[in-house]
């Protein structure tokens, strides 16, 4: 197979690749646009004839959607700074943390990543039952403290550890503190790592269905996830399926925009750069 | 000088060390206690033994929810797995579009759970899914796909097969770390495309495999939740009842926790069994450690 054909085939297979994931956002996109309460359409009809923004105003006179919004963004703003807080120093600590000790605590992040959260569900609620906690943020909040999860702290060790260890070592020897360390010397090194956490954290707080579920009861407090999720209980039937979706766009939107706006800080290839910052 | 390193890095990784402990590590082992207990979050918490375990033992959906639990690992991380390995290396030469290609991968990691499972409720549903129309046009029973036990389970795995980035993204991170030189050698050489997948790619990236595998089978216990939740309501049948809806339902909503603590220890340890399993399958070797 000659060179040029090979490259035909393969940005075939990039695009056909590309399409098959970009699929599921599109039709969600669409789909809102159908007016609620039409009778359903005969055959294949994914972009409505007459598209109309109904469903949207539906979703936000049905629900107190716009508050639940603003609830979303006070978990998100809070708990992702905290993320990469804890997480870049954890990760920084794994690279100036030699023999045994690293071994055992690179061990446990590992066995901490296979253990599903649905496990702790309970323990976690009476722990925060018996702090008088449930029905505040603290709770959807408090994984941050463990920098979101095990998998973003190796992300950071990884990165750290692509700097040569001279640098940290000179610094040390300088007589930095370890907030310097981190703030001034190690953390504008990771700069695309950060980014790439910031977005993931994002997407996992925002999104965050399982613990509003179990913390939240009262309805100005819940976010808006879950706020989606009672419009899904109200709704009256597959003709009002528009009005959901409508939701389920607003929430949705945000996070896209954040990605691609993101994609810049962590995939600039002119530094060489790649996905998790190299 | 090596003592105040080390000493800056304990520091640091105080915070993660100390909420670890108060949030994962203290939980899990008090799981294990409650599992022994009448503990309902009212009455006196009274040591009961392994009555909760008997009751599971006859409990026809306990093993109903375990079994499906089962079925979506057994199914779905493999698949997962292996298309995410698919993307990771067709991704990885740098070529013209391949950072669109790349992002559009993720593109669908990145959407809310509610919004993905109402998502796909839509696309599903009997009555005017698009996705049930395009099966029923190919002359399969696409309106009976969230009607059916095995349609249900199915289209469950399937919609997961699309949120694979963050596998996919360390998969291609790790491919990207791999030596220049070594695949050097393969072009000089004229190795066959296959043989340098299987001999080279493979073998030096299976640490990574096995990590990722071992985390998607826990994940699966948690991704299950939302979608059994809010499209199929464990239905039909209790064919898409996993077992954290079950655990929910009676932890959360019937105020068992006792029992439903039980229930969690069996699912951990059933967890820890499959994982051990997986890694001997992958023929574990070494290199977990070599971050």
């Amino acid at each position: 197979m000659g060179r040029r054909k090979l490259n035909f085939w393969a940005t075939a297979a990039l695009i056909f690749v590309s399409l098959i994931f970009i699929f599921p956002i599109l039709s969600m996109l669409v789909a809102p646009l159908r007016e609620p309460g039409l009778p359903p359409p005969r055959g294949l009809d994914i972009i409505p004839t007459n598209p109309s923004f109904q469903s949207f105003r539906d979703a936000f006179s049905m629900v107190p959607l716009g508050r639940s919004l603003l609830n979303s963004l006070l978990v998100t703003g809070i708990a992702v700074p905290i993320t990469i807080l804890t997480a870049s120093w954890a990760g920084l600590a794994l690279t100036l943390i030699r023999g045994r000790t690293r071994v055992l605590i690179i061990g446990s992040l590992i066995l901490l990543a296979t253990v599903p959260v649905t496990a702790i569900w309970i323990p976690r609620f009476v722990l925060f039952d018996k702090l008088g906690l449930v029905g505040t943020y603290v709770p959807l909040i408090a994984p941050a403290l463990m920098g979101g999860s095990p998998l973003f702290v190796l992300f950071y060790a990884v990165a750290f550890n692509r700097i040569p260890r001279e640098v940290f070592e000179a610094a040390i020897m300088e007589g930095c503190g370890t907030v310097r360390l981190w703030w001034r010397v190690g953390l504008p090194l990771v700069k695309p790592t950060t980014a790439a956490i910031a977005l993931l954290s994002a997407v996992a707080f925002w999104g965050n269905f399982i613990d509003p579920l179990l913390y939240l009861k009262n309805e100005e407090d819940i976010t808006a996830p879950l706020m989606i999720h009672s419009l899904d209980q109200l709704v009256l039937g597959p003709t009002h399926f528009p009005v959901f979706l409508a939701a389920s766009v607003v929430i949705t939107l945000p996070i896209i925009i954040l990605f691609f706006a993101t994609q810049r800080l962590f995939q600039g290839r002119e530094r060489g750069g790649s996905w998790l910052g190299r | 000088m090596f003592r105040r390193e080390h000493r800056t890095g304990l520091m640091l990784a105080m915070p993660l060390l100390v909420s670890t402990t108060i949030l994962v590590l203290i939980p899990t082992l008090v799981t294990f206690i409650f599992a022994f207990t009448n503990f309902d979050g009212l009455s006196q918490i009274k040591w009961v033994g392994f009555s909760n375990f008997s009751k599971i033992w006859g409990d026809t959906l306990f093993w109903t929810s375990l079994k499906n639990s089962f079925y979506i690992a057994a199914v779905g991380v493999p698949l997962r797995i292996t298309i995410a390995l698919f993307l990771a290396l067709l991704l990885t030469p740098e070529r013209t579009g391949v950072g669109a290609a790349r992002s559009s991968a993720f593109l669908p990691t990145v959407i809310p759970d509610i919004s993905y499972a109402l998502l796909w409720l839509w696309m599903l549903n009997p009555i005017y899914g698009p996705v049930a129309y395009l099966i029923s046009a190919l002359g399969l029973p696409g309106d009976q796909l969230l009607l059916t036990p095995f349609g249900a389970r199915f289209s469950i795995v399937f919609m997961s097969l699309f949120q694979i980035g963050e596998i996919y993204i360390v998969l291609l991170a790790a491919r990207r770390e791999l030596p220049h030189e070594l695949y050097e050698l393969c072009t000089i050489e004229g190795t066959s495309a296959f043989w340098t997948f299987k001999r080279l790619t493979l073998p030096l990236l299976m640490p990574t495999i096995v990590f990722l595998t071992a985390r998607d089978v826990a994940w699966s216990l948690q991704s299950t939740f939302v979608p059994s939740l809010v499209i199929t309501k464990g239905g039909p049948n209790f064919a898409t009842l996993f077992l954290p809806l079950y655990i929910y339902q009676n932890g959360f909503e019937y105020m068992r926790l006792g029992l439903a603590s039980a229930m969690t220890t069996v699912m951990f340890l059933l967890t820890g069994l499959m994982i051990f399993v997986q890694v001997r399958v992958l023929r574990f070797r070494k290199g977990l450690f070599d971050l």
